[in-house]
């Protein structure tokens, strides 16, 4: 081991002494910085995976349209899906309906989901929050949960289903036809998490919705699930390119780019303010191995006498930010982990002194505080946070380089 | 025939007052070599210290040149300098200079490391601990030493580079005098021993007066005292 570095851990960790408070207060700037970047950047990356996972689980992986209407969905969907990456390919249709219930009128998005696919029927039935996907049929639908509150709905009630369609075909009658409308029962009340969906949507039957915007055996596209492994934008532009024109895929996230995107600014947002703590612990690094440098003066003066050349000291006391920063990135990440391993408990106690128990689940929909250590943010928080260290190091560094060994000797 | 080890021609060296110069060295010629012992006394802040320093290439001269192994340092670098120096010089202060954060025989390794004279240098600093008389003291914290303990130990830490002449600053200045004569015998004994110059700056004319050469300091001017 070199002096400098042997010098630099004894400054820091003594043989035989107390544990020196310039090294305490060090460490523990940068292990609160560095636990508090990772816990936050984590939980921001669990909403974002939870949040991710119930768009796509909506959404689909891929939809594949072709700006019309697609007159032989089954035809296609059987061709999707003997591409090896396509895990089910399943015809959609989606419109706007005018819905009615004791003469209030909402306009809601119409989704209609193809029944035969037990995956659609599982994955809607783990959504419901009231009523059963047994009730689910072409005279029944199931409605978002923002839906049934603003119009009051209960599973059960029956409401009225317009569609556009409607309205012009009594436009084209000149008022002589009677418009009689869609009468259909509710069969389940969902909730996604997904606040675009869960605020006004209905899910009906494929077969309902062909019915309502009389499509025949038409659909508007046909939604793709994945094998899992496979990156979705470069299937998506495989299966265009396979297909051709009129037909076009679109992504979840293409679909929700605008969405994704605030999600990982705020991310991003939260690292450079959080990184600020990891600045201001490297301000107090950085005056301690000033005075430091100071107290040290004689000793300093000591080794030059010794032989010791400028580099040599100015390494003694860069690698002493260096070694706070290392140390201290290494506890942080521990500290950090212990906190997410207990973030339930640390969230249900907080919750219950705060009497806001059922808060998260209402705004966010999650009964739990997601998170997702990425190894990438563990990266890049270590090494940002030991340069930091390091830097903080160099000014006291170049000092104790630049001292003059007469007077270092002779200071008192 | 001895060779020179340092030499130093026509040293000025001027610090400054206010607005005045004061000259501290006027002119001084000394030449060291080979198993010399000499002794240099003189008022306080007469230059004493400066002198050594300016020998020993941490300070640098107005005007004047100095000669390490018959080799003029006078324009080398400061890195150059300390790696020089290292196995040249090894230096001997009134405080001592201990690192406190560490055990007796690692502060003298530590002199070994940073001299660059690495060989065999556990071994021979526990030796040279014993030699002075600390083989009981090795693991013991600077602060837990008594003055005459810790002279010993820096002493131990100057000797470990093998350095060819050792420069001592009053090294039983803060000693009681019977401490104070201990260190000296074991000083110049091991100086004997090693086949190391001794250079030693000290008010006490008792001491002045076991080396080989004899000056004084006054005025800025180098006198021979008296030869042994």
């Amino acid at each position: 081991m070199p002096w400098y570095l042997y010098i630099a851990l004894r400054h820091l960790f003594p043989q035989g002494r107390r544990f020196p408070v310039f090294t305490l207060m060090s460490l523990t700037g940068v292990i609160l910085g560095v636990a508090t970047l990772i816990v936050v950047i984590s939980v921001f990356n669990g909403f974002g995976y939870e949040i991710r996972s119930k768009i796509s689980d909506t959404f689909g992986d891929i939809r594949v349209v072709n700006g019309g209407l697609l007159g032989n969905p089954d035809g296609l969907a059987e061709i999707l899906e003997t591409k090896g990456s396509v895990d089910t390919a399943i015809p959609y249709a989606q419109g706007i309906v005018m819905m009615l219930y004791e003469n209030k009128p909402l306009a809601p998005i119409v989704e209609g989901i193809d029944v035969r696919s037990d995956r659609e029927v599982r994955k809607y039935g783990n959504y419901l929050l009231d009523g059963s996907m047994d009730e689910f049929d072409d005279d029944s639908i199931l409605v978002s949960s923002g839906l049934a509150g603003q119009l009051g709905l209960s599973v059960g009630d029956e409401v009225e289903m317009y569609t556009p369609l409607m309205m012009l075909k009594l436009l084209e009658s000149d008022g002589s036809d009677v418009l009689l409308p869609r009468h259909v029962r509710i069969g389940g009340i969902f909730q996604t998490g997904w606040q675009r969906v869960d605020e006004n949507t209905v899910i009906s039957t494929l077969r309902l919705m062909q019915d309502l915007y009389n499509l025949g055996v038409g659909a508007h596209g046909i939604r793709i699930e994945l094998k899992p492994g496979f990156e979705t934008e470069e299937e998506g532009r495989k299966i265009a390119e396979s297909l051709g024109r009129p037909y076009y895929a679109q992504t979840w996230m293409d679909a929700n780019g605008d969405y994704l995107s605030i999600i990982k600014l705020e991310k991003r947002m939260m690292f450079f303010l959080l990184f600020i703590i990891v600045i201001v612990a490297s301000f107090s690094i950085m005056s301690s191995l000033l005075t430091f440098v100071i107290r040290k003066t004689r000793e300093i003066g000591l080794f030059a006498a010794m032989g010791a050349t400028p580099r040599q000291l100015a390494a003694c006391f860069c690698l002493q930010g260096m070694i706070i920063g290392v140390a201290g990135t290494l506890l942080g990440i521990g500290l950090g982990r212990t906190l997410l391993y207990f973030r339930d408990d640390i969230t249900s106690t907080l919750s219950s002194l705060m009497s806001v128990s059922d808060s998260m689940n209402q705004i966010y929909g999650f009964a739990y505080l997601p998170a997702r250590v990425q190894s990438g943010d563990l990266i890049v928080i270590s090494l940002l946070s030991i340069l930091i260290a390091t830097l903080a190091g160099l000014v006291p560094a170049y000092k104790a380089s630049k001292m003059n060994t007469v007077e270092a000797l002779r200071s008192e | 025939m001895s060779s020179t080890l340092i030499e130093t021609k026509n040293l000025v060296r001027r610090f400054k007052s206010g607005d005045e110069y004061i000259e501290v060295l006027r002119g001084v010629d000394i030449c060291i070599k080979e198993g010399d012992t000499a002794s240099i006394q003189g008022e306080s802040g007469c230059g004493k210290s400066t002198l050594l320093n300016l020998m020993a290439g941490l300070d640098q001269a107005d005007e004047g040149k100095i000669f390490w192994n018959s080799e003029e340092i006078s324009r080398d670098s400061y890195p150059v300098l300390a790696i020089k120096r290292s196995s040249l010089i090894g230096m001997v202060f009134q405080s001592y200079y201990l690192v406190p954060e560490i055990r007796a025989l690692e502060n003298v390794i530590l002199g070994g490391r940073i001299s660059g004279n690495t060989d065999n240098l556990a071994e021979r600093s526990r030796s040279l601990l014993e030699r002075v008389g600390l083989g009981s003291r090795m693991s013991s914290l600077p602060s837990t030493l008594s003055g005459g303990e810790r002279q010993r130990v820096a002493i131990a830490r100057a000797m470990i580079s093998d350095p060819k002449v050792l420069l001592a600053d009053e090294p039983t200045g803060n000693l009681d005098e019977a401490t104070g004569d201990s260190i000296m015998d074991m000083l110049q004994e091991l100086c004997d021993e090693k086949q190391v110059s001794l250079i030693l700056v000290t008010h006490s004319g008792k001491y002045a007066a076991r080396m080989g050469r004899s000056w004084i300091l006054r005025k800025g001017i180098l006198e021979k005292k008296s030869a042994k």
